[in-house]
């Protein structure tokens, strides 16, 4: 098991109230796999996919990787180290160009990464589909199917075994959309990278290894 | 791609930003760096005019607060005397290079004439029937202050012993001119004559009561002229010095000892011929004995002034204050104050403008940049770095324009502290009114000041100025980033 989480709870305080997000949540996921979480809007599918990338905390409950508490890592640390995230805006830095939004994390990370970073940011873009006279031009002057492999290869730069990806075809066309879950599915069944995507699309779950269904802040297995 | 290149990036990247900044760094620079350029002229004048003004200081009443007293207060009150061991007392601090205390006597001569001075205007030779035209200055430190001052010269001859000087021999040294006026060379005696007057109120005359020879013998010769060779002959100083020059001329160093004596002799045998005063004198328990000093400390260095007065002050009787040289200071510097002072106004105002303007345009920057801050933070950045990156990015482009500044605002500033001396220069008085200390007074002026005043490029002006600017714009820049710290990956990003 690559990533645990356990009796997860995250609420809104609503006066006296609680208004749950996420209800004892448990899910556990390994690695080669492609996982999917499929939800409507305001069913805590984005919020899962935040507590699982520590961009913010539950109110309870616990999340291991590697049967370690990302508590006990340190958010930031288990951001640096252990994960790669895309997000459904892609999240670029538009005044950098491909290859060096690709080159950010790598100079963050404490994983070991070739010394001649920029070839591996160039092969990485490669592989994802960015040729290098692409890679070499300002973020904000790409595609919005090449803006997001730009972001899946940054997701990728840190060799991590475990990428999170929220609503990451989102805003791009069908075409392209089949494009990226056929990167996700690639770094899942040929590298053994853990992909998890948040969608709220039955188009992507069916292609999933595995997929769950998040309603009203309940996890169920999708069918 | 580390924090810093992305910093460098996020200069070159965002050019119309990072001009804005440059633009605004250099116009607030400008007014720090003309404020610190005239504060430095100004203090540099200040220490140089100090240092000419010399390091002599003297304890003495406050006639400042003696004259704003309430009359019927200052009628009564009766001031306590220094004291020789008081006097000695501060000069054993570590601040006083050498010190004296001398009591005066003016006496005449029916042996010796005095030196009436050569080649000088009418107006300024000494009055001819002046019967007492002799100053004896009484000595306590054998080598004589004046000489080892450059007030004068040894020309011929020695200086006191200090056997002479506690047994109160009567040796003296006396002018090379005053000498020469009289056919006295060192081993010469003359004879000076202590007269006792008394003064008639009703018919304005004066009648001598008592008299006593004082045999003196000349042991060194001085020669004062290298005084005024120093002076600027044209200058209206120098017509001041040279009035006073016969005075010098005619003054006679003599162990304290024989002043003593004299003064003494004298009161004794006033008071034996004025029953009245005598009288008085017996019903409020004072006898005929009479020492009055004035000491006069060398100090080591101008800057032991203030701590040398914040010592004694303490040590003093009350109304008793310290005097130094350098307090002309203040009477002929009015200008250069003002100037000082407006600069240190421009200064904070400036820094407190450069704090508020920039921290403002860091912030906007920054909420501009909110969505990149994001990202640095949820691909794991320690806060500390992207905070680092910010401020290399501020301080880079501060760096560039403070250089920008330091040099044009050193040029503006010699151009506006020229106009506001000339206009400043019609307001200032010449007069003083307080007291006049001959040993701590100099020849310097107003003029002098502003001479000596310039606007310059050297290293304390330059480390001043990036020293006050980077660190103005350090804490413009870190108000800001505290929105940095603030910062939540989640609610940007998701």
């Amino acid at each position: 098991m690559i990533l645990e989480a356990k009796d997860l709870n995250y609420y809104y305080q609503d006066g006296e109230q609680r208004r749950y997000i996420l209800k004892d949540t448990s899910i556990s996921f390994e690695k080669g796999k492609f996982y999917t979480i499929l939800g409507q809007s305001g069913s805590g599918k984005t919020t899962l996919l935040s507590l699982l990338s520590a961009l913010d905390s539950p109110h309870s409950g616990e999340i291991l990787f590697n049967d370690e508490d990302i508590k006990k890592i340190g958010y930031e640390k288990y951001r640096r180290n252990n994960i790669g995230i895309i997000f459904q805006s892609y999240n670029l830095i538009p005044t950098f160009t491909a290859v060096e939004n690709v080159l950010v994390p790598m100079t963050i990370t404490e994983n070991e990464i070739p010394s001649d970073k920029e070839t591996v940011a160039y092969n990485l873009l490669d592989y994802i589909g960015i040729v290098k006279n692409k890679a070499d031009r300002l973020v904000n002057k790409l595609s919005g199917g090449e803006q997001q492999r730009v972001a899946i290869a940054r997701a990728l730069a840190t060799n991590v075994e475990l990428i999170l990806a929220d609503e990451p075809t989102g805003n791009l066309d069908e075409e392209m959309e089949q494009e990226i879950i056929d990167i996700f599915k690639r770094l899942a069944h040929e590298h053994g990278k853990c992909v998890i995507v948040v969608t709220h699309s039955n188009e992507i779950a069916v292609q999933s290894d595995q997929a769950f269904r998040l309603k009203k802040g309940v996890l169920s297995s999708y069918e | 791609m580390n924090f810093m290149k992305r910093g460098i990036l996020g200069i070159t990247r965002k050019k119309g930003k990072s001009l804005i900044l440059l633009a605004v760094i250099f116009i607030l620079g400008n007014l720090i760096s003309g404020a610190i350029s005239i504060q430095q002229a100004t203090g540099n004048v200040e220490k140089t005019i100090k240092e000419r003004l010399g390091t002599a200081a003297t304890v003495d009443l406050d006639h400042d607060t003696l004259n704003n007293m309430p009359e019927d207060e200052w009628m009564d009150f009766e001031p306590e005397e220094l004291g020789v061991n008081l006097i000695k007392q501060i000069g054993d601090l570590p601040y006083v290079k050498y010190y004296d205390y001398s009591m005066e006597q003016w006496m005449g001569s029916e042996s010796i004439e005095p030196y009436q001075g050569e080649e000088m205007d009418e107006d300024f030779m000494m009055d001819e029937e002046d019967e007492i035209p002799f100053q004896l200055k009484g000595i306590n430190y054998a080598p004589i202050i004046d000489l080892e001052e450059g007030k004068a010269t040894l020309t011929d001859g020695r200086v006191f012993t200090d056997e002479e000087i506690e047994n109160g021999t009567a040796v003296a040294v006396i002018s090379e001119n005053l000498a020469a006026e009289n056919n006295l060379e060192v081993g010469d005696t003359f004879t000076l004559v202590n007269n006792v007057y008394s003064y008639d109120y009703d018919t304005d005359e004066e009648d001598i009561v008592a008299s006593r020879d004082v045999v003196l013998e000349v042991i060194g010769l001085f020669d004062p002229k290298s005084v005024t060779q120093e002076s600027d002959e044209d200058s209206e100083s120098n017509m001041m010095f040279m009035m006073e020059d016969p005075y010098y001329q005619n003054t006679m160093y003599v162990p304290n000892e024989i002043v003593i004596d004299e003064t003494n002799y004298n009161w004794e045998e006033t008071l034996k011929a004025d029953d009245e005063l005598a009288a008085m004198m017996k019903e409020e328990g004072e006898d005929a004995s009479f020492e009055y000093y004035e000491p006069i400390y060398y100090l080591n260095n101008p800057e032991d002034i203030e701590p040398f007065r914040e010592e004694v002050l303490p040590l003093l009787p009350e109304l008793y204050t310290v005097i130094s040289a350098t307090d002309q200071y203040e009477r002929i510097s009015g200008p250069m104050e003002s100037m000082s002072k407006l600069a240190k106004y421009v200064l904070i105002v400036a820094v407190a403008a450069t704090i508020l303007i920039t921290g403002l345009v860091v912030l906007l920057f920054l909420r501009d940049r909110k969505r990149e801050l994001g990202i640095y933070l949820s691909l794991g950045e320690k806060r500390s770095k992207v905070i680092g990156q910010i401020l290399i990015e501020v301080m880079v482009v501060a760096v560039v324009g403070i250089t920008l500044s330091l040099f044009s605002g050193n040029l503006l500033a010699g151009q506006v502290s020229d106009t506001i001396m000339n206009s400043d220069d019609s307001n200032q008085s010449e007069y003083y009114e307080g007291v006049y200390y001959p040993e701590l007074e100099s020849e310097l002026t107003t003029e002098d000041v502003m001479d000596s005043y310039e606007v310059n490029l050297d290293a304390s002006y330059v480390l001043g100025f990036y020293g006050i600017g980077l660190l103005t714009i350090l804490i413009s820049t870190v108000i800001p980033l505290i929105y940095i710290v603030r910062l939540n990956p989640k609610k940007i990003l998701m």
